[in-house]
This record gives structure tokens, C-alpha cells and sequence, in this order.
């Protein structure tokens, strides 16, 4: 016997109190659980009236882009982690080649505007191979090194007992800083970890394989939550910056450098053809993977603008949100506030 | 009624925006969907295919084991050259037969057990031999991708799929000596560029003595028998593995090689 389904409310406009999902199976009416997926439902739609036009509007509703295709939900996830697979070896490299080197200083200028002092605890999220990790760290031990320096000479009048405490209490240079890195790829932490040991990073890292979409971390955990050039490969930014906001402590920063929207039209002119012509050859020549850099220029496309971004951001319950453009917006930064 | 539904499930923002293609990006090569001439087909605009050809000269030189570079090199810069073979082809019965036919050599359309049963001496057998001794497969070329034409592509196809029967027919090893040959017999056979520049530039990474050799000797025995054997893309080999290599060779006029390159 074939089972059919029917949908009532929201559909069914003389019901609008409740935006329960009724389904009818033999049995008789029963309510489905919020968490049931429709798709689900599929088997049992071919014997419901109102099935195929429901089916088009919910499959229209479960599809995401990767890039300018059009994939499902779930198949977005999968692809996405296969091109960052298959780039992780070639990352630094080809990122180095494609902005000519100016990634690095944007980079830079996340970490300036973060200004983290000793003793921050920073999640640095699709951080897979370390460069704000390693900047941060960078970053820290200087201003521990320099507020050292500033103690010493403001107390060279001390007694020797009192300068030897000191010395004997300083055993961590980072002053209680720490980097966690979680990336959803198991090969760009590989890199990551290969990077850190080759430069020496041993002290205030952890790595931990984790969705940004569903954290591994408990709520008001972190001081800072950066997430460099990851958010755009994320299948729902809003799932993720709710998740930003639960771990981060009251107080605590929201700091994402991502690709934006370029502001002045001959820079984007250039920029386009640049992004479409140069980088997939560049891709195929460096890295011989073509479909992989095509992917990542257009996904760059598809991310919302900063206003837009902006919107999402203040959605997720982040307050004070402000953002910066740089290089005439090809990326921005945007920060925002757990209050 | 579709907003009734899509409302519980939240401001969808990202596909309020709806991944549009050419139109507001003006400059992208569309390669999704319906516009692929054949499976592996990625289509390039000219500036990119220019741009391609320089990187991929430039990697090939620089790490010669990129095949991959010397096959996109192939593609991007052998338009001209390849409607050339293609007509030539369609001349040719054999050859009108093969692009008719579409046959592919790969391990999966060989039936390695028949050509090993093969008699010494033929074709087949011979071919098996090459492949076991220079530890190769027929599988590790790589698919066609930047030709624009679908039937341009099945010939480049076709002649990257050859390229080992010519180690064969030449009695050439896949060491740098004897690629080069082949290079050389290849450039003179088909015109393409990325061949003529392979048999040009290849011999820099050669030593002296190698490089005395290979111009004294094996260039003009390789020039020779190229101009003279017919075109080797109208073979229909798949049908010829009990064929003698002798008679074969006779048949297309390639004599012994001068001085066989030591395999290595």
C-alpha cells in the first residue's frame, strides 16, 4: 500500500495559527518533528496532489551555490572540503602568487586591528595553515617582550631579590596567550602542523579538526574569534556566526577578513578580469588544478556584500559592528562586539 | 505560496541572491553546464589559452616531469595543427574509419591477456613489452580539456594515446634521449607546436655526449623517417596487434634506429 503524505499548514492558508508541519501517512494526521528533514518525504510524494509543486518549492529551498553552480545543501559541504583537499599542499604558495604577496599584509592588518594583548585566548577558525595563528603569536611575544622591557628599565632601582623573583617567574613568553586553530579539513591542518613545527611554534597552539557551524567549544570561552578567508566556503554563514557569538565571551570580538565587494569600477573591472582569466591559469600552471581556483574566484562572487555582511552579522546579536575595506574593498574586515 | 513555505526556514539571504553567471560578470568563461563540448571540457577565452600556453611552456622547462603542462601546452596552442591531422584523417580510409570509431586505448579497452598471447615479434606483443619494460601505462595520460572543438579533441586524444606505439614503432625507451626522438619524429609527422618545441628546447637538458649523439645521429635517422612514413594517426592499431612490428615497419618505411639509446 502506497503511503501518501499530505502538508497542511503553512501551506494550507485556512490553518495559519501554528507553522507545524502536519503530515497525513495511513495512520491519520500526526505532527512532524520539527527536526525532520522534507526531503525526507520524497518516497512518499508521488501520491500527493500537491506534491510536485511542494517538492519544486522545498528542493529550491535546500539548494545552495557552489560557486556559480547550484548544489544541495549537503552536497556543498563534500565539495567544498575536496577543493581545499586538493589545494592544501599548494595554499601558501599559490596564495602568495594570485595576490602577489598581498595577502600577507592583509593579514597584518587584521592582526593590528585585533591588537591582542598577552593573555588573550584567540579561536581562529578555518585557520587551517596558521597564518593568523602564527601572526598572532608573533604579535603577543613582541608586546610581552616589549612590556618586559618597559618593567625592567621603570624598575632598575629594585633590589637584586626582587629582579631575580622576576626572572624566575618568567616562563612563558606568550604571558598566558593561546591560539586554538580549528579547520574543518583534516589536510590544511596537516600543513598547518608541518608549518608550526618547521617555524619553530611550539608553546600556546592547539589544533582542533571542528565545523564551523557547529563548534566544539563551549559557550564564553574565547576572547577573540577571527576567521580569515573561510566564512565565504561556509554553507550557512548564519549558522556560523550564531556559532561565533555562543563561544565568545561577553565582551569578546568577532573579527572576519573575507573577500568582498570592490567599491570603484575601473578596480573591479581589472579585478574581474583578473580573478577570471589569471587565477584559474595560474591554478592549472602552479597547482594543476584548474576547477579548484575557478571555484574559489567565483565563490568570492557570491558572497554578500559588506553592508549585507554587516546585517548578518548584527542578525547573529553582535553589536558595534563596523567593517573596513581595503584595497578599494577587494577584502574587507569586519568586526563586531559580544556585549 | 512559495514564501509561505521558505519563511520558517529562516532569511535565507545568500539565495536571494541568485549565482548569476555572465551577466553581471562579464568576463568569465561559462564552465558549468550546458555549454561543455565534451565531459573533461573547460572552455577558455583566448586571453586565457595565451596565458596558458606561456605557463605551461614555462613549467614544462622549468619541471619536466610536469606532463601535465607539456599535454595543456598541446592543447592550447594546436588549433591549426590539429584541423590539419583531422583532415588528413578523413582523407585516409583507415583514418576516416577511426574517427568514426572513436577507439581509445586504455587499460580498460585492452585486453592485455590476448596481447599477451600474441605471437613474438607483432605488434601487440611488442607494445606489452614496452609498456612492462619502461614501467608505463597507457592510462596515465591525461584527458583533453582546453580544445574547443569535440572532434579536434578526440584527435588530440588520439594522438597523446599513440605516442607509445611510436616508442614502439621506433624502438625508442621513455628515457630524455628517447622522447626527444620521438619528439622529433612526432614534430615532423604532425606540425604541432607544442611537438616542434619539445624537439627544440628538449635537448638543453641533455649532456654533451648525449646531445652529440641525438644530433649527429638519431635527429635526422627520426626527420627522415617522418617525412617519408604516412601519417601515423591513420593507424588503426587496435586492428593490427598481430601485424609483424617488421612488416609494419616496412609498410611505413621507418628503418632501424642508429644507435639505440641505452634504456635507463
Amino acid at each position: 500500500m502506497r503511503r501518501t503524505v499530505r502538508l497542511l499548514s503553512p501551506v494550507n492558508m485556512a490553518a495559519p495559527r501554528s507553522f507545524a508541519l502536519w503530515g497525513y501517512c495511513d495512520r491519520g494526521w500526526s505532527r512532524l518533528m520539527p527536526g525532520c528533514r522534507l526531503p525526507g518525504f520524497r518516497s512518499c510524494w508521488p501520491g500527493c496532489p500537491l506534491g510536485a509543486r511542494l517538492l519544486s518549492q522545498e528542493k529550491r529551498a535546500t539548494e545552495t551555490h557552489f560557486g556559480f553552480e547550484t548544489v544541495s545543501e549537503e552536497e556543498k559541504g563534500g565539495k567544498v572540503y575536496q577543493v581545499f583537499e586538493s589545494v592544501a599542499k599548494k595554499y601558501d604558495v599559490m596564495n602568495d602568487m594570485m595576490s602577489l604577496g598581498i595577502h600577507r599584509i592583509w593579514k597584518d592588518l587584521l592582526l593590528w586591528k585585533m591588537r591582542p594583548f598577552p593573555g588573550t585566548q584567540l579561536l581562529d577558525v578555518a585557520g587551517g595553515t596558521g597564518d593568523i595563528a602564527f601572526r598572532f603569536l608573533n604579535y603577543v611575544q613582541a608586546q610581552y617582550r616589549g612590556k618586559q622591557k618597559r618593567q625592567l628599565r621603570a624598575q632598575q632601582n629594585l633590589s637584586w631579590e626582587e629582579i631575580a623573583q622576576k626572572y624566575q617567574n618568567e616562563e612563558d613568553s606568550l604571558g598566558g596567550s593561546h591560539v586554538m586553530i580549528c579547520d574543518i579539513n583534516k589536510e590544511m591542518l596537516k600543513i598547518g602542523k608541518q608549518k608550526a613545527s618547521a617555524q619553530g611554534y611550539k608553546a600556546g597552539l592547539a589544533w582542533v579538526l571542528g565545523d564551523a557551524e557547529e563548534l566544539p567549544f563551549d559557550e564564553d570561552k574565547f576572547d577573540v574569534y577571527t576567521i580569515a578567508f573561510g566564512i565565504r566556503n561556509v554553507t550557512h554563514i548564519d549558522r556560523a556566526l550564531q556559532e561565533a557569538h555562543r563561544v565568545l565571551k561577553p565582551g569578546g570580538r568577532f573579527l572576519c577578513l573575507e573577500f568582498s565587494q570592490v567599491n570603484n569600477p575601473l578596480v573591479s573591472r581589472l579585478y574581474d578580469l583578473y580573478s577570471f582569466q589569471v587565477i584559474p591559469v595560474l591554478g592549472e600552471v602552479i597547482a594543476g588544478d584548474w576547477k579548484s581556483y575557478q571555484y574559489l574566484v567565483e565563490s568570492i562572487r557570491q558572497f554578500p556584500p559588506q553592508e549585507e555582511f554587516k546585517e548578518m552579522i548584527e542578525d547573529a546579536g553582535f553589536q558595534k559592528v563596523t567593517y573596513e575595506s581595503l584595497t578599494s574593498g577587494i577584502v574587507a574586515i569586519h568586526s563586531g562586539f559580544k556585549l | 505560496m512559495a514564501t509561505q513555505l521558505l519563511r520558517p526556514l529562516g532569511p535565507l539571504r545568500l539565495l536571494r541572491r541568485s549565482p548569476g553567471p555572465a551577466a553581471d560578470v562579464p568576463l568569465r568563461a561559462a564552465s558549468h553546464g550546458t555549454s561543455l563540448l565534451y565531459p573533461e571540457h573547460i572552455p577558455t577565452s583566448p586571453l586565457q589559452k595565451a596565458l596558458l600556453a606561456v605557463g605551461s611552456a614555462g613549467m614544462a622547462l622549468y619541471n619536466p616531469y610536469r606532463h601535465d603542462m607539456v599535454a595543456v601546452l598541446g592543447e592550447t596552442t594546436g588549433h591549426r595543427a590539429l584541423k590539419v591531422l583531422r583532415d588528413q584523417m578523413k582523407k585516409d580510409p583507415e583514418g576516416a574509419k577511426i574517427l568514426q570509431e572513436r577507439p581509445r586505448i586504455s587499460l580498460s579497452t585492452l585486453d592485455l591477456g590476448q596481447l599477451q598471447s600474441l605471437p613474438e615479434g607483432s605488434l601487440g606483443r611488442e607494445y606489452l613489452r614496452f609498456l612492462d619494460v619502461n614501467r608505463v601505462s597507457p592510462d596515465t595520460r591525461a584527458p583533453t580539456r582546453f580544445v574547443d572543438d569535440e572532434e579536434l579533441a578526440y584527435v588530440i586524444q588520439r594522438y597523446r594515446e599513440v605516442h607509445d606505439m611510436l616508442h614502439t614503432l621506433l624502438g625508442m625507451p621513455t628515457n630524455m634521449l628517447g622522447e626527444i626522438v620521438v619528439k622529433w619524429f612526432e614534430a615532423v609527422q604532425t606540425g604541432l607546436p607544442m611537438c616542434i618545441l619539445g624537439a627544440l628546447l628538449g635537448p638543453v637538458r641533455l649532456s654533451a655526449q648525449n646531445l652529440q649523439v641525438l644530433v649527429s645521429e638519431l635527429i635526422p635517422w627520426a626527420v627522415q623517417n617522418g617525412r617519408r612514413a604516412p601519417c601515423v594517426l591513420n593507424l588503426y592499431y587496435e586492428q593490427r596487434w598481430e601485424q609483424p612490428l617488421t612488416s609494419l615497419r616496412e609498410e611505413l618505411g621507418i628503418t632501424d634506429p642508429p644507435y639505440p639509446p641505452l634504456m635507463s
